[in-house]
């Protein structure tokens, strides 16, 4: 193996071509240098050191995440044969039907109570083109109201087939990029990045919820990731354009929102003030936008000039705007730019549903968790919205105050994946399939520097697995406890997690104190988390307590996702190296490492 | 010697977790025989078995693959007793599938075993190589596709026959590896195909003396011979004694079918089809008689009996003969040198031949040569050579045994996958040759796997968007045709190879 140049600018290229060359320096926790490898998913690929290119590497695992995502795929998705309502996957049939066959004026105004359009316009315009496409194959699939409830086996292929395909173009692309991008920043070898790009591609939780459960979260993901992806590459313009695609695609991407601002933010103020990077930056972010809602906006004018009325069901004048109403006062409704103004505020407000409550279902996070000691719905909503923005902000402000005065590209992942817990944990309207957006940058930690080591794996492993296991309720209402298990003891086993091995918690050279503290606290939630699953299916709960395993799930979910919190934000103290170096100490990090 | 990554139950662990995804996947007719042989083993006494004919799907493996359904029926029994009602036709409730299927994976933990043997019976240099063939067996998208979609227990039965072929490798096990042998047979009769290469080896390596074919070794031949009287008396022996047996043989032997089967096996009479085909347009010009009552079937070869417009027609005894002259060819060569490698070499050669010219062949049986030809592909780079063009053939010949649109996904990825990732892998690890290679081959070999890109696409995309439903033999003949060059080339060349070597 060639000894790493002394030149600090020449190495990056270098590592293109040897297999191990890259990471001399650290790979001694990487597990190349030892003799055997030290969980599943290094052996599968360890005839693969230094022999196979990545060239050789990539199509395999490509196809290997993609025959998994497809077999997962034959199980039911939600809201199969349940009438009245159906499920997620009805609502995104129903928005292709919508998309293709209504004027686009109409799309966030259509028969409301039935799935209304509630994303941002690029999931309605993506909605759009796989309606197209599919008529081409069925037109009866997306036929307006006559498509409603459809279990037509056929389209639920094709509906899986479009999953697949959105994500192989955005996510597992922008993935691909940043694994590559990320790991060659830390210095990690080429095969050690190859283990950690399979170990991110399996994540048990985006596969269920995308591929099983359904719905297009990955492509959202996706436009993150490649947010990131070129930020890592020092493209500011390009980063600010993929996220306003993800926000584009999906609101929750807000979650992320803190952290590329002050990401962005920073970068142009330190070193040193860069006022034509910034300006650059809030131009393109400000033509994305326009971009984005273009076609809704021309369609509109375009739909009003032919006479074609957003809301045709209504008759008489036009209804107030649904929030703003003051503005309603200083608006001409009779002028050109109204239904504009009208589209706009209706897609906002489909969008936010600020009307709603605090939480919808049972969700693991802080609210819900309190509320099983207090409950929460005694109090006005006022106060507890307020109460909730104010627990977010002071959640969020930690990581990305550091982000923004140290904004580096290492950093990048553990202060998105911050951020995005206190968002899930303290936020206003959280849904349980929201843990994905937290889990992804944690989960791409895995490309970076001792990605692949016990510790790290350890506490990856255990906020995807804890995950996963928060989502089963919404699993099991659908029969897929199967897939479920399928695929969480399959990444559980790959990468040398409890319950199929405990390997991952002893490690010669660290301190045993840390290493038995990491065991029994991880030792207690998987033993829950097992203990739970033996009750939920032996035990009925009782009478006045239906709700109990449900409960239980979410109070176990929230204590464990704030155990990830707070060991995300010590990471990023640590790793941003924003405290003296002797308070961290010399028994670094006292607990996580 | 140090570990070899990664390890068979590793592979065995994961393979198990996409196979239990693919549970609600498409599950042919074979699944109901299965569930219906689950049934009449269950409920019926032993003496009924063999009549019994509720469902068309009777009872036609040999008595220890019943008693095999018999001692599942029992676990069956707790999980649904529906399923083991001979008069529940179709049952398909969600426990009888996952009963079922699972089933197939457990009972396939036996090829795990096996493979495991075969590796821990190789030593030094051939070991890693030992091991890439055992995981090419394990994930073979034959397997995958045959057993845990289309539905059947191959893996099991195979399991047993590399079992048996790796206690064969050792003097002090050989009895038993003839013994399990015979065991195989009264489970699944197809292996018969395969036993005379058993016959011979054994004759020749335990029944006489190593040093002279003269001096026979009676105690040996004593022990071999005692111990399958005793197998076949205890799987057949029950029906013998109400005189059923030829009741049973009818059942087994069902002489009454076609030359080809519905689809056409990629096998010489594919081949000689074909070619009756194309003759049907060139013969008025040069002056053949064509058979009219040829022409006006309608199946033109897709169903059922096949009769030859042009070329002459084929009787079950002509294939016979040219089975048993094809077989015999190589198990000359393997009197001659009893070492396990020509063994290996003839049981191949021996599911070539039958393959090739057996009547009425199915192509699932592809995989009685794939299977042993595996074994001994990493041997060097000429058998290597060999075994890529039956490789790539064999695998794209099963594909139309499934023909849903969400199983083609699974089935064309995996088989790629495996191919580039096996092949890959296969041609870092084989030796290079002692003696030379012959360089068209390869050069055919590599036109050949070439070619099968675009056939694919042809046959399962562009068909159907240009022609729709109509001429749907066109995509058959076109992948039986072209895998039969596949198997023919390979067969060729392997015969070459083990001549040669």
């Amino acid at each position: 193996m060639a000894a790493p140049s002394p030149s600090p600018h020449k190495p990056r290229r270098k590592a293109k071509r040897g297999g191990n060359g890259a990471s001399v320096l650290n790979a001694h926790d990487q597990g190349i240098h030892s003799r055997t490898p030290s969980f599943p998913l290094a052996g599968f690929l360890w005839p693969a050191r230094g022999v196979a290119s990545e060239w050789e590497l990539l199509p395999l695992i490509l196809m290997a995440a993609g025959l998994f995502r497809w077999a997962a795929g034959l199980w039911g998705y939600s809201g199969f044969e349940k009438p009245p309502m159906f499920g997620d996957y009805e609502a995104q049939r129903h928005w292709m039907e919508i998309t293709t066959q209504l004027p686009i004026s109409q799309w966030y105004f259509h028969d409301l109570q039935w799935w209304g359009l509630d994303y941002p316009p690029l999931t309605a315009y993506h909605s759009w083109l796989c309606g197209k496409i599919g008529a081409l194959i069925n037109p009866t699939w997306f036929a307006l109201y006559a498509s409603r409830g459809s279990n037509d086996p056929i389209l639920k292929i094709f509906m899986r087939a479009t999953v697949l395909v959105s994500e192989y173009l955005i996510y597992v692309p922008a993935v691909v990029v940043f694994v590559r991008r990320f790991s060659r920043l830390s210095g990690v070898a080429t095969w050690t990045s190859s283990v950690a790009l399979v170990a991110i591609l399996m994540q048990p939780a985006t596969i269920l919820i995308d591929h099983v459960h359904f719905q297009y979260n990955t492509v959202m993901l996706g436009f993150v990731t490649a947010s990131m992806s070129s930020m890592l590459a020092g493209r500011y313009l390009w980063a600010a354009v993929f996220f306003v695609a993800a926000l584009g695609f999906k609101q929750m991407a807000l979650y992320y929102a803190f952290s590329v601002f002050a990401y962005l933010l920073g970068n142009c103020l330190f070193p040193r003030v860069n006022v034509s990077r910034l300006l650059g930056i809030a131009a393109v972010t400000a033509v994305s936008f326009a971009l984005l809602v273009a076609p809704i906006v021309i369609g509109t004018l375009y739909d009003a000039a032919r006479g074609i009325d957003s809301r045709p069901e209504l008759d008489g004048p036009p209804p107030p705007l649904p929030i703003f109403q003051g503005i309603t006062k200083y608006l001409d409704t009779d002028a050109i730019y109204y239904p504009i103004v009208e589209q706009l505020v209706q897609m906002v407000h489909r969008i936010f549903p600020f009307a709603r409550g605090l939480f919808e279902d049972k969700v693991a996070n802080f609210w819900c968790a309190l509320n099983v000691a207090i409950k929460l719905k005694k109090y006005p909503s006022e106060l507890l919205q307020r109460g909730a923005l104010l627990a977010t902000v002071a959640s969020i402000i930690p990581p990305n105050l550091i982000l923004f005065f140290r904004p580096r590209k290492l950093l990048l992942p553990l202060a998105f994946a911050t951020t995005a817990w206190g968002f899930f944990l303290f936020s206003y309207q959280v849904h349980e399939k929201s843990v994905l957006l937290p889990l992804m940058p944690m989960t791409l930690l895995l490309a970076g520097n001792q990605g692949l080591t016990k510790n790290m794996r350890a506490w990856v492993g255990f906020a995807n697995l804890l995950g996963c296991w928060t989502m089963f309720p919404l699993l099991q209402r659908v029969d897929l406890r199967v897939p479920y298990a399928v695929l969480t003891l399959l990444w559980a086993f790959l990468l040398g997690l409890p319950p199929t091995s405990l390997s991952a918690y002893f490690e010669e050279g660290s301190s045993l104190w840390s290493q038995w503290t990491t065991f029994f606290v991880h030792g207690f939630f998987y033993l829950a988390m097992g203990l739970w699953h033996v009750f939920e299916a032996t035990l009925t709960p009782p009478p006045d307590k239906p709700d109990l395993w449900v409960v239980a799930n979410v109070g176990v979910g929230a204590a464990g996702f704030s155990l990830c919190y707070l060991w995300c934000l010590w990471r990023l103290v640590v790793e941003s190296e924003i405290l003296p170096q002797k308070w961290v100490g010399k028994g670094t990090k006292p607990k996580t490492q | 010697m140090a570990e070899i990554y990664p390890s068979l139950a590793q592979c065995a662990i994961v393979a198990a977790a996409f196979k239990i995804l693919l549970f609600p996947a498409y599950k042919s007719t074979d699944f109901e025989v299965h569930r219906n042989w689950l049934a009449i083993t269950h409920s019926l006494p032993l003496w009924d078995w063999y009549y019994e004919k509720t469902s068309e799907w009777t009872l036609d493996y040999p008595p220890f693959f019943a008693y095999f359904e018999w001692v599942m029926s029992q676990v069956a029994k707790l999980v649904d007793p529906a399923m083991l009602r001979v008069y529940n036709l179709e049952h398909d409730s969600w426990q009888t599938v996952y009963f079922q299927r699972s089933t197939v994976i457990i009972t396939e933990l036996l090829l795990v075993y096996a493979l495991q043997m075969f590796v821990d019976s190789s030593h030094g240099a051939s070991k890693r190589a030992a091991q890439a063939a055992a995981i090419s067996i394990l994930l073979s998208p034959g397997l995958l596709i045959i057993d845990h979609i289309h539905f059947q227990y191959n893996g099991c039965m195979y399991g047993l026959l590399i079992a048996s072929m790796v206690l064969a490798r050792n003097k002090s096990t050989m009895l038993m590896g003839g013994l399990l042998f015979a065991v195989l047979l009264c489970m699944k009769h197809i292996y018969l195909y395969l036993a005379p290469a058993y016959f011979v080896f054994l004759l020749r390596a335990y029944c006489l003396s190593p040093k002279s074919i003269f001096r026979i070794q009676f105690l040996n031949c004593l022990k071999l011979g005692g111990g399958i009287a005793a197998i076949f008396a205890t799987a057949f022996g029950p029906f013998a004694i109400r005189g059923q047996i030829p009741q049973l043989m009818s059942r087994l032997f069902p002489f009454s079918r076609g030359l080809c089967h519905a689809y056409w096996a990629p096998n010489f009479w594919a081949m000689y089809s074909f070619v009756d085909r194309a003759l049907i347009m060139l013969a008025p010009r040069v002056g053949l008689s064509v058979k009219a009552e040829a022409l006006q079937s309608v199946t033109r070869g897709l169903v059922g009996d096949t009769s030859f417009a042009v070329l002459p027609d084929i009787t079950p005894r002509m294939c016979f003969a040219l089975t048993l002259v094809f077989q015999a060819i190589p198990l000359l060569k393997l009197f001659a040198q009893p070492t396990w490698d020509t063994f290996v070499g003839a049981v191949t050669l021996c599911g070539y031949a039958s393959f090739l010219f057996g009547w009425h062949v199915h192509e699932k049986a592809i995989l009685l040569v794939i299977i042993p030809f595996s074994l001994i592909a990493l041997k060097d780079r000429r058998y290597l050579s060999a075994f890529r063009p039956l490789a790539v053939s064999g695998h794209v010949s099963l594909f139309p045994l499934l023909f849903t649109p969400a199983e083609f996904p699974i089935k064309t990825v995996y088989t790629i996958f495996w191919l580039v990732l096996f092949l890959m892998v296969f041609d870092h690890l084989a030796p290079a040759s002692s003696t030379a290679r012959f360089f068209l081959f390869d050069r055919f070999s590599t036109l050949y796997i070439t070619v099968s890109i675009p056939l694919i696409v042809y046959c399962s995309l562009v068909h159907g968007v240009v022609f729709g439903k109509s001429y749907e033999f066109l995509p058959l003949m076109f992948t039986s045709s072209y895998s039969a060059i596949g198997v023919v080339g390979s067969w060729v060349g392997f015969l070459v190879v083990y001549f040669t070597s």
